[in-house]
């Protein structure tokens, strides 16, 4: 987790630089628009493009923080071993959807990679989306399997409850 | 297998990893995974999946949920909530509960920039508990008061499940927010109306008299000018056709931003930590977002939801029972699921259902006229127990501050704003043009 955690919280902020991005340009876009009658040719299609990339980076630092929503409505009566023993259980089903998805998004890039497909008005090419994609993924896979193999003794303390949804 | 048993199969299975706390999204793949792969085969399966990640989440519709996510994380760590409730408190000070009715007119304002009902009690609990504890608030009222106010975050637009709602129903994200100002003023009224009535009726709860400073003119715009500003500029901007709701989320996460900036509030830490929230939460949606796609595919293979809606127009009831029997549905649902997670599940299903029956209003306005109804019953599932998102935060959040808060008291607490609750959906579901009479005013 020593260096898990460190890549998860930089993925995070990628993140975040990235929606800043989409940000400072859709107000461009709009400024421009609205004003001079001028706006960026194709932003949503970059905006898309990077919010992708964008969403793909948040997934690591999610599992890291335990952010998947589960039902504890059943087992509030459980120990707490018994409790931690089945959200190992459910780290590890969640590392091998993770798994999953990181292989078959992988195909999935390749396959737009050999076909050269890109975004409508830009053609912006989609495998670089796919590539930035696949590796927090990865990262994900990595981290939940972390936590299904060793628990979540090391963990960082709960999440800031002013930063939930 | 015959489709009902297929049924039968993939819900049995989802909730029988529900039941072992295996993530709910997790639940949802995993069970509309084989339902899929058991119908049209486990290549056909793998092909599905090998774009359904780029399309979700690659997708500029939905950025709009991040956007929003990050405009709520800015306005929470940019430290506009702490004038907002002095000048609140103000504003209610004068009456009996009025410190109570301040924090609710303090979230009804933070909800009209936060689209999130956590992150709004929290961010105002954190600025009016000890506030109102110091002035003598029961740790019931209190808790109960900051609870039910986040809640207010959602039901004032922007709204985080009204957006996932318009997109799931591929309805207009504009119209179902100008739907949603009605019923998020008539929430709050209620809100200050259950808290009038309580203080009154149990006494032991709320001071005789409030010793508030009133506002002066500074003090006033100090507090309710950045939230003024950024709202003016983001729904004018979309009501006034300048931008869409999708660059409305990122003008307001902008202007939000520069409001927090004018504070001199915004520290990189906290910069990095509205990252970070950031990230949890949009990860947390998109995720349930894959799971509930796979989960909608392998049910709509098994075309159980169009016979389902067939059959339930042959039953002849009346089309408001039919709607009043999804919403009591939808609060034993959200006694032990997550409300994000039950939309993106039922919605789906239940929606055509809707489309099919007759209200006597528009297809456009019986699909938005729904999805106020089911935000409704989103905010009274953040507060109704055996499992109230919002009051087990705001609960948490008095432990650690000398004499925490029975959990038991905070439910307690909350009982008065769910009765205030239960009366305006009775309300809204009966008297649809509330809602949507706004709608006329746009076009």
């Amino acid at each position: 987790m020593k260096i898990l955690e460190p890549m998860a919280k930089l993925c995070a902020i990628l993140a975040g630089l990235l929606l800043i991005f989409i940000t400072l340009m859709t107000v461009i876009s709009v400024v421009g628009r609205d004003t001079i009658g001028k706006t960026i040719v194709g932003d949503f299609e970059l905006s898309g493009a990077a919010a992708g990339a964008a969403i793909a980076l948040c997934m690591p630092w999610c599992q890291c923080k335990r952010g998947n929503i589960m039902v504890d409505f059943f087992t509030t009566h459980m120990a707490q071993s018994k409790q931690n023993l089945l959200d190992r259980f459910g780290a590890l089903v969640l590392a091998c959807i993770m798994a999953l998805m990181t292989w078959r998004t992988s195909l999935g890039g390749l396959n737009a990679w050999s076909t050269q497909s890109g975004t409508m008005m830009l053609g912006f090419p989609e495998w670089v989306v796919y590539t930035a994609m696949v590796p927090p993924l990865a990262l994900t896979v990595l981290i939940a399997l972390h936590q299904a193999v060793f628990g979540f003794a090391g963990d960082s303390p709960e999440s800031n409850p002013e930063l939930a949804v | 297998m015959s489709a009902i048993q297929l049924t039968l199969l993939i819900f049995g299975t989802m909730l029988l990893l529900m039941a072992v706390r295996v993530p709910i999204a997790a639940c949802m793949f995993v069970a509309g995974g084989v339902g899929y792969a058991l119908q049209a085969g486990w290549s056909p399966l793998a092909n599905f999946l090998n774009n359904q990640a780029y399309a979700r989440f690659a997708s500029y519709d939905l950025s709009v949920i991040p956007l929003f996510i990050l405009m709520g994380h800015f306005a929470t760590q940019g430290g506009i909530s702490k004038a907002l409730f002095a000048f609140a408190a103000g504003v209610m000070g004068r009456f009996k509960g009025g410190l109570a009715m301040g924090a609710v007119l303090a979230c009804a304002a933070f909800g009209a920039i936060c689209g999130s009902s956590v992150a709004t009690a929290a961010t105002i609990t954190n600025v009016a508990y000890d506030e109102m504890r110091k002035h003598g608030y029961s740790g019931r009222l209190t808790t109960g008061t900051l609870a039910a106010g986040g809640t207010l975050g959602i039901l004032i637009p922007p709204s985080v499940p009204l957006v996932i709602y318009a997109i799931l129903t591929e309805q207009n994200i504009a119209k179902l927010f100008a739907a949603a100002m009605v019923p998020g003023i008539i929430a709050m009224l209620g809100y200050m109306l259950a808290i009038a009535i309580y203080v009154r009726m149990v006494p032991g709860h709320a001071p005789e008299k409030d010793e508030v400073a009133h506002n002066s003119m500074g003090s006033a715009l100090l507090g309710i000018g950045p939230i003024a500003a950024i709202f003016v500029i983001v729904f004018g901007g979309i009501y006034g056709g300048f931008f869409t709701p999708t660059e409305g989320a990122a003008v307001g996460a902008f202007a939000t931003f520069i409001a927090a900036l004018l504070k001199r509030e915004m520290t990189w830490d906290k910069f990095k930590n509205c990252f970070y929230a950031t990230a949890e939460s949009s990860a947390m949606i998109f995720l349930i977002f894959l799971g509930a796609d796979l989960m909608n595919a392998a049910l709509a293979l098994t075309q159980v939801p169009a016979q389902l809606a067939a059959l339930v127009g042959t039953w002849g009831l009346s089309p408001y029972t039919v709607v009043a029997c999804i919403m009591l549905l939808y609060v034993v649902l959200g006694a032990v699921m997550d409300e994000l997670s039950m939309i993106l599940l039922t919605v789906p299903i239940f929606f055509p259902m809707i489309m099919a029956l007759d209200f006597g209003m528009s297809k456009e306005y019986t699909a938005i006229w729904f999805g106020i109804m089911v935000l409704m019953t989103v905010g009274f599932g953040m507060l109704a127990p055996p499992v109230g998102l919002n009051v087990y935060v705001v609960n948490g959040m008095t432990k650690g501050k000398g004499d925490a808060v029975p959990i038991a008291e905070s439910y307690r607490g909350v009982m008065p704003f769910l009765i205030s609750d239960t009366v305006r959906t009775l309300l809204l579901l009966f008297f649809p043009m509330i809602s949507l009479y706004v709608l006329r005013f746009m076009q």
